[in-house]
């Protein structure tokens, strides 16, 4: 082992190293957020943070409130909510495009580029303060206990290094500061203490929904949604615009602009936005001294600091430690395993949208979910498939609607032609779908193959020049199996419901939004990224705190999850400060 | 800027689309190539290109023939024509009154409130089905 200082003195109760803010001046594109206490010019702070999204945030809020001086890097700017569409008369059009969840369709110089031409999914994101979750649809649905041990119990994947019930004390403090509103006594988890705010209500979609399920006996629970349902720790109450998906224009979604910077900021943590990271830089002893990133000028700068945690998603995190080749490091940062990178896990999706007779008002929102089953979560040998998929009950938007989802058009006939879609055709499709719809969304358990990657693309770059990723992706057999069984078992419970026409759009293509396993946590060096604190096996000052570390993938959303594991990695490195090495 | 003649002939092209019909009005009729027309092109200044495209392929063509000709030979400049004639169709105030969608407007729950399905038992019966999770493993 290289010799090293310690951080023995990271921070040291309150006295923050301070910095005095030079250094931005003239670099209008940037902004730095921070309290009223300049800083040094290139100090070295304690830790600097890549990404400014639920992982990140979690981070940054901790560590500066346990004193460590703090920088985030974030390539996208603070969100703006009177940005949002959502009370605007044209929010489906521009949901189609400037909203749009895949960053290759919104086309903004915030995004990096991804490509995509041998991938079977793509992969959904956003740049921003609050990252992904911007666009996200805050259904908070936390791993359950055999997602952690599916080596154990399925023989497939890999085991956690730490259980469900070792993480529980940090999901119930992240439920707290996020303002998860649910219903208590969920029959499809562990017994779990009441959430911080009561429930949403599930709308008229979630009684229809969960009437097709008791009839047929099986699993429902009502949405348990990262949406207070009353004004909490910054947020506004939900008042069920139902435009979630397009950024909340009511500041009633949970994301970290509202619900971890604010405190961060007044700890002392300084948010660098329009912030684009090309490069973690180590020294001859191999060890991380900071990053160097582009403004939205196209100016350089530098950032060093002592520890170094990456937070930029399942995509962005090993994409920037490929960047980061070095003589030391030829194959990329923290790469002697070969496999950063590999076993992305981006949960294969079906919908199946049930058109029903009466008047359900299915464009009201929240889009969160309104009701979910884990009938079928864990594994039957039977099936012929291993693991399961989350239903979950969405609302199925405004008129543009009633052939689309999220965005893309998905709800029309294969032979879909003229006739068929406009004419006389298109009042009585609107007629019967419009208001009378609703979504189940299947997310199915994706395992961790190899052959799922993110590599460098030789050709494409991102406004900076910077190399963009590219997605190497096939929907495995396990994979297509659980989706036709669960599709098949959700036509059962929609027609149980009633309805009167039925659609399925099968291994959805723009669902990427979960974005796993590309870092993986374990045991040993040679057969993963990081140890179990989220600490590179191969850079003792470099952390990785985002999904890319999940082993496995859960067939639930995972942000609950992985802000949760977040906590867990930051307390560690909070109470183990003392032995931390630093460059 | 649209001139007098695209904006005509997207008109007919928007009515073979959107016709009168099923107790709905067509979309000239609610004024889809009016000032509507611009704002959806200059929010989704993506579709401008083709939109131009199929209008220009269509100008001085019977509608409904160049309605069929677009669909075989350009489809993304008819995709472009009709979100373009839908998108502004549906923001029509007239055509979301006689669809009764009042927008993606505010409608708080009361949270104090006993919901439904805890008042009428539903959700007590999902509880006495029992717990379907598989424990940690010893
Ligand atoms: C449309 C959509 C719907 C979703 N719905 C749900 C849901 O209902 N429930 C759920 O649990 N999850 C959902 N998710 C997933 C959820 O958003 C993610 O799990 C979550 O945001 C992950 O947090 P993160 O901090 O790890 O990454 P992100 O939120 O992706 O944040 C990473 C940040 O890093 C920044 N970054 C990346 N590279 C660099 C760089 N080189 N330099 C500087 N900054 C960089 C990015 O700009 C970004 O802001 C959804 C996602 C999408 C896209
Ligand atoms: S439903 Fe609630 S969370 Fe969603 S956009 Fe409306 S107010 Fe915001």
């Amino acid at each position: 082992m290289p010799s090293a200082a310690t951080l023995a003195g990271m921070g040291k109760g309150k006295t923050l190293q301070l910095r005095d803010g030079t250094e931005w001046e003239g670099a209008m594109s940037i902004d730095v957020r921070q309290a009223p206490r300049p800083g040094r010019r290139d100090e070295e702070v304690d830790v600097l943070i890549v990404g400014a999204g639920p992982s990140g945030s979690v981070a940054a809020k901790h560590l500066s409130a346990a004193g460590f001086s703090v920088v985030s890097l974030e390539q996208g700017h603070f969100p703006d909510r009177n940005a949002y569409a959502g009370r605007r008369p044209e929010w489906e059009l521009v949901s189609q495009k400037q909203w749009h969840p895949n960053p290759n369709v919104r086309d903004l110089p915030r995004d990096y580029p991804i490509e995509t031409s041998e991938s079977d999914i793509n992969p959904l994101m956003f740049a921003g303060v609050g990252g992904s979750t911007t666009l996200y649809a805050a259904h908070w649905t936390p791993f359950l206990p055999s997602d952690f041990r599916t080596r154990s119990l399925d023989g497939v994947g890999d085991d956690w290094p730490f259980t469900y019930e070792d993480l529980l004390p940090y999901l119930d403090e992240i439920e707290r500061e996020v303002g998860v509103s649910g219903m208590p006594g969920n029959p499809a988890y562990p017994p779990h203490g009441s959430y911080p705010t009561p429930p949403l209500p599930i709308g008229k979609i979630g009684y229809k929904a969960a009437q097709g399920l008791d009839k047929l006996g099986w699993h429902w629970w009502p949405g348990t949604n990262a949406i207070p349902s009353v004004p909490y720790n910054g947020l506004n109450a939900c008042v069920r615009r139902g435009t979630c998906m397009t950024g909340c224009p009511e500041g009633a979604k949970s994301t970290s602009d509202i619900t971890y910077w604010p405190h961060a900021i007044k700890n002392g943590a300084r948010l660098v936005t329009g912030a684009r990271v090309r490069e973690i830089e180590v020294n001859d002893n191999g060890f991380a001294t900071g990053a160097v990133y582009i403004d939205a000028n196209g100016r350089e700068h530098r950032q060093r600091a002592s520890v170094i945690i990456l937070c930029a998603n399942g995509i962005g995190t090993p994409r920037l430690l490929l960047l980061s080749r070095s003589k030391r490091f030829p194959d990329g940062l923290a790469n002697g395993s070969g496999l950063v990178g590999k076993r992305l896990m981006m949960h294969p999706f079906s919908a199946v949208l049930g058109v029903y007779e009466e008047d359900l008002e299915s464009w009201r929102g929240p889009f969160g979910q309104n009701v979910d089953s884990l009938q079928f979560y864990e594994t039957d040998e039977k099936r012929g498939f291993v693991r399961g998929a989350k239903w979950g009950a969405f609302p199925a938007g405004g008129p543009l609607g009633a052939t689309a989802f999220v965005g893309s058009k998905v709800f029309v006939g294969d032979e879909a032609n003229v006739e068929e879609s406009w004419g006389e055709n298109l009042h009585r499709t609107v007629e019967r779908r419009f208001g009378h719809s609703v979504v189940w969304g299947i997310i199915g358990e994706d395992l961790p193959e190899e052959s799922n990657r993110v590599v460098l693309d030789p050709v494409l770059t991102d406004s900076d020049g910077i190399p963009a990723p590219k997605i190497l992706y096939k929907f495995s057999e396990n994979s297509q199996k659980l989706l036709q069984f669960h599709v098949a078992r959700c036509l059962e419970a929609t027609k149980a419901a009633g309805a009167i026409e039925t659609l399925v759009v099968h291994q959805m293509r723009d669902t990427g939004w979960h974005l796993l396993g590309t870092c993986r946590m374990g045991d040993s060096s040679a057969t993963s990224v990081v140890d179990q604190w989220g600490r590179a096996h191969d850079v003792p000052n470099l952390y990785i705190f985002d999904g890319s570390s999940f082993p496995t993938s859960g067939g639930v959303n995972p942000t609950a999850t992985i802000m949760s594991v977040a906590l867990r990695q930051t307390r560690h490195l909070i109470a183990e400060r003392r032995s931390q090495e630093a460059a | 800027m649209i001139d007098a003649l695209q904006r005509k002939t997207f008109l007919a092209i928007a009515d073979v689309l959107i016709p009168a019909a099923e107790g709905m009005p067509a979309a000239s009729q609610v004024g889809v190539g009016d000032e509507v027309l611009d704002r959806i092109l200059s929010l989704r200044d993506d579709l401008r290109e083709p939109f131009v495209r199929g209008i220009a392929a269509a100008a001085g063509k019977e509608p409904q023939a160049a309605v069929e000709a677009l669909n075989r030979h350009d489809p993304e400049a008819l995709g472009a024509i009709g979100l373009v004639a839908s998108g502004a169709y549906y923001m029509s105030p007239r055509v979301r009154a006689l669809i009764g969608y009042p927008g993606q407007e505010k409608r708080p729950g009361n949270p104090d409130e006993i919901p439904e399905y805890v008042a009428n038992g539903m959700l007590q019966q999902v509880i006495d089905r029992g717990p379907i999770y598989r424990p940690t493993p010893k």
